[in-house]
């Protein structure tokens, strides 16, 4: 975990916004393994094409996906970058305090072995 | 006051309530445990109403401050506190690495005895007088946090690795 030193924060904000919705996450999640068309992206969802431009474009703008120049298919891609500082951050701060009571569940064993009248 | 959800964590530990306090509020303890992989410091130690608590943590090259004001303390029931990043003279500052990230975070925990000796925690935090680019921040990150995310986050723990590699 480093707090310091790091450069101009990203616009994570942006970034969360994207990751709030549900099926903006399950896009980011197939894209994960590999690029796809936007009807591609559609298939699994009960939602049309025109939605799911919409949900690619909040995920644009906070720069998680691209567009292919393909104009025919245009395909979407993940922009890991961006999306793995995000989740660094959030992890980062639950892993700080699960790292921490991992260490203080080993602390109180410790404890209650020297505490205990039958050693 | 603001009505942003707040985030909870709950852990139980194989310990009774009285221990857990002791390992929470004793600062030959505190530093054994508080803070993963860093080198933990404990600056000030006041468990009572009104009291402070300064620590440092130290990694290579580097130190991180925090400090928690005590708002309610109630051995071995409950801890109450406002807990800040600080610069190294105990001044509240933003995150630097997220500086929408809540400026003070209201932590709530609590202790409560389970059957067979067993302590059950659970710590409730809040953004404290938080602006509005703080509490959609906290709102957003906690919402990546939890629900419906955990199956992506295995995922994306793949691309970190991948990246770092």
């Amino acid at each position: 975990m480093e707090l310091f030193g790091y450069d101009k924060p990203k616009d994570l904000d942006a970034i969360y916004a994207a990751l709030a919705d549900p099926t903006r996450r399950a896009i980011l999640v197939r894209l994960s393994e590999g690029e796809a068309s936007v009807g591609e992206l559609a298939q699994p969802f009960a939602i049309s094409q025109p939605a799911i431009s919409k949900h690619l474009k909040v995920l644009e703008r906070a720069g998680l996906v691209s567009r292919g120049i393909d104009r025919q298919r245009r395909p979407v891609s993940l922009n890991a970058g961006p999306l793995a500082e995000a989740v660094a951050w959030m992890t980062e701060f639950r892993q700080f305090w699960q790292g921490s009571f991992d260490q203080l569940d080993e602390l109180l064993s410790e404890m209650q072995t020297k505490d205990s009248p039958d050693e | 006051m603001s009505d942003v959800t707040p985030y909870i964590l709950e852990r139980s530990f194989d310990a009774p309530p009285e221990l857990v306090w002791e390992a929470w509020t004793d600062e030959k303890h505190q530093s054994r445990w508080y803070g993963p992989g860093v080198d933990t410091v404990v600056h000030k130690n006041e468990p009572v109403k009104g009291g402070q608590w300064l620590v440092e943590m130290k990694g290579d090259g580097w130190s991180a401050f925090q400090r928690a004001d005590y708002v309610e303390v109630i051995r071995p029931l409950r801890l109450v506190f406002l807990q800040s990043m600080t610069d190294a003279d105990w001044n509240v500052i933003s995150n630097p690495k997220m500086p929408d990230w809540p400026r003070v975070l209201h932590t709530d925990v609590t202790f409560s005895e389970v059957e067979g000796g067993q302590t059950h925690m659970r710590l409730v935090w809040t953004p404290h007088e938080a602006t509005d680019a703080e509490t959609a921040f906290f709102a957003n990150a906690l919402e990546g946090l939890g629900r419906g995310w955990e199956g992506g986050m295995d995922i994306l723990d793949d691309l970190l690795a991948e990246l770092q590699a």
